[in-house]
């Protein structure tokens, strides 16, 4: 099996980070963030540190996994970030999140 | 109504396209992305403008239903613009990073993941 590449590695580590501020304690998700990130939710513009923080802290869902609807369907969830290594720490410069939610009744 | 801002603008019409190419005739798809591209296809990776071209003329399906995704567009220095594309019908996700080299857009990375739907 080989080694992943270094891009993975960073990305991976970067992504288990994000995923344990966002489901412990969303107000440090501001370290991930810098003045000229953005976030596009659900097709909503959000510019800068402050938005995005405030943004993702006033999310209902507690964790990473959207509360099921027993009644219909099934969630499935796209998460693009694109991170950048600035004075050697990495941060997410842009972030886009859509949930798409498939009916089938 | 407002105009749309200009990234919109641009990223929209670069994906339409792009999709017209790929329903169309793959083999054009060689003008949207340059040596530097990397492709990501179902966790696959692909370097380079002759590998990429290669492995999207290979991919079976037909038609993408462009009109029924979710689009989403943001800017990024350097004269960037980041996509992602997303189709709930299909369960498909497209991130595309465009780049503005000599005042053409190219496609300079590129990442695809078809979401399959197990019910079993």
């Amino acid at each position: 099996m080989r080694d992943k590449l270094i891009w993975e590695q960073t990305e991976s580590s970067f992504i288990q980070h994000y995923y344990q501020l966002f489901d412990k304690d969303r107000t440090q998700v501001g370290t991930i963030y810098i003045d000229a990130s953005c976030l596009m939710w659900e097709g909503q513009q959000f510019q800068g540190k402050t938005a995005i923080v405030e943004k993702l802290s006033s999310l209902l869902f507690q964790k990473m996994k959207v509360d099921e609807d027993p009644i219909t369907g099934f969630h499935q969830m796209s998460l693009m970030f694109l991170l950048k290594n600035i004075s050697e720490a990495w941060v997410c410069t842009n972030d886009m999140f859509r949930l798409a939610l498939l009916n089938f009744g | 109504v407002g105009d749309k801002p200009i990234w919109e603008q641009t990223g929209s019409s670069f994906i339409q396209h792009c999709y017209q190419l790929f329903d169309k005739d793959r083999t054009q798809l060689d003008a949207i992305y340059i040596d530097a591209s990397c492709l990501t296809s179902e966790g696959q990776q692909f370097h380079g403008k002759a590998a990429t071209v290669e492995k999207l003329s290979s991919l079976p399906f037909q038609k993408i239903q462009y009109s029924l995704t979710a689009r989403d567009y943001q800017p990024m220095p350097h004269s960037c613009i980041i996509s992602m594309v997303v189709d709930p019908i299909m369960g498909f996700h497209h991130m595309f990073l465009l780049k503005n080299t000599n005042d053409a857009w190219v496609c300079a990375n590129d990442a695809f993941r078809l979401a399959l739907h197990n019910f079993g």
